[in-house]
């Protein structure tokens, strides 16, 4: 019985595969794929996808010459390039500023970078313990620097009082 | 009674580096912030530019954030020929959809033709009781690039050029922004020490 044993050409061997070493699939720039995707590993998309991806607790990444049109459910999603849908994060998205984007998201986090190219409704889970600073903290910080006051320069709202 | 600090003020520890010298505390977002509050179920649209500090500070407060960068929108079209009075089918949202609507420089960056336009337009997105938000900024450094307003804490606001965007500069007195806005109602505005001016406009 023939027993192959691994070689310095194993090693070199240039095939390309869709799964890396670090469990991530990469959808190719070549590949464009109509349908559902559902995986639990971490997804890069170079191509083209349209359909629906879920990848639960898992990070999808749109690269900057992917273009994806779905509805995606996945932990955290980093956009580079053009997507068209609605994403639902567990955690975080992040758009960069090479991403093109138009649909819904619903995060816990986002992150835009300026020069992004969005158009978004954006709803952030809000944290319970998490409160949204008091309006009254900015007055309290005007009184305490008398001299560098704004004028209030027209003021319709007083008119007639 | 805001605070303007320049930048030999600012204090060391700012956390951008690139922010400008225009860094204040601003009434009109306090205003903007408070009647959030008021509101439930609040729908608020920003016209950009988009920055993510801004849409922190928007998303916590509101249970709808909507961004579209009309900023990056218009250059786009600018580059490819196309007119500006084409640039509002990106503001394809229903009448009434919006509580509150933050234009920021956005007038000053258009003819008083499309300015008018957009102001008829907020006129339609915005609910009766809703609140549209307009910044001029003062200075000329400041005034020669476009740039984001980036809300920090208490208020302050610091802008961050975007170099990024081309898009020319249409200098309005007072009174011509409040002709532009007209079919809004005027409800407050001020002016800071280095000419920035902020306003605060309400459909009746």
């Amino acid at each position: 019985m023939l027993k192959r044993t691994r070689s310095e050409n194993d090693v070199m061997d240039p095939a390309p595969s869709p799964v890396s070493a670090t469990g991530k699939t990469i959808i190719g720039k070549q590949v464009a794929i109509e349908g559902g995707i559902q995986g639990s590993e971490d997804l890069v998309i170079d191509g083209t996808v349209r359909g629906s991806i879920e990848l639960e607790k898992f990070h999808l990444t749109v690269g900057p010459k992917g273009k994806v049109e779905a509805e995606i459910r996945a932990g955290n999603v980093t956009v580079s390039g053009q997507l068209k849908g609605n994403i639902k994060a567990l955690d975080r998205v992040d758009i960069t500023k090479d991403a093109d984007f138009n649909g819904e998201i619903k995060a816990k986090r986002i992150s835009v970078e300026d020069g992004a190219y969005v158009k978004a409704v954006i709803e952030v889970e809000r944290e319970s313990q998490k409160k949204v600073e008091p309006v009254g903290k900015a007055i309290d910080s005007f009184a305490s620097a008398p001299g560098k006051e704004s004028i209030p320069l027209v003021s319709e709202g007083d008119k007639g009082k | 009674m805001a605070t303007f600090t320049t930048l030999a003020e600012r204090p060391k520890e700012h956390p951008d580096p690139d922010a400008t010298q225009v860094y204040y505390t601003s009434n009109v977002l306090r205003l903007f912030a408070e009647y959030l509050e008021r509101r439930q179920d609040t729908q608020v649209l920003d016209l950009g530019p988009i920055c993510e500090e801004t849409i922190a500070f928007l998303s916590r407060r509101v249970k709808r954030l909507y961004v579209c960068d009309m900023f990056l929108r218009m250059d786009r079209d600018r580059r490819r020929g196309i007119p500006p009075g084409r640039a509002w089918r990106h503001l394809d949202y229903p009448p009434q959809s919006f509580d509150g609507i933050l234009l920021w420089e956005l007038a000053d960056r258009l003819e008083e033709r499309e300015a008018r336009k957009l102001a008829e337009l907020c006129y339609t997105l915005i609910k009766p009781g809703g609140k549209v938000v307009v910044f001029v900024p003062g200075e000329q450094a400041v005034q020669d690039v476009v740039n984001a307003f980036v809300i920090g804490d208490g208020f302050r606001l610091y802008l961050r050029p975007q170099p990024h965007l081309d898009l020319p500069l249409r200098k309005r007195q007072n009174r011509n922004v409040l002709g532009m806005m007209a079919p809004l109602k005027s409800v407050k505005s001020f002016i800071y020490r280095n000419g920035l001016r902020e306003f605060l406009f309400q459909h009746d």
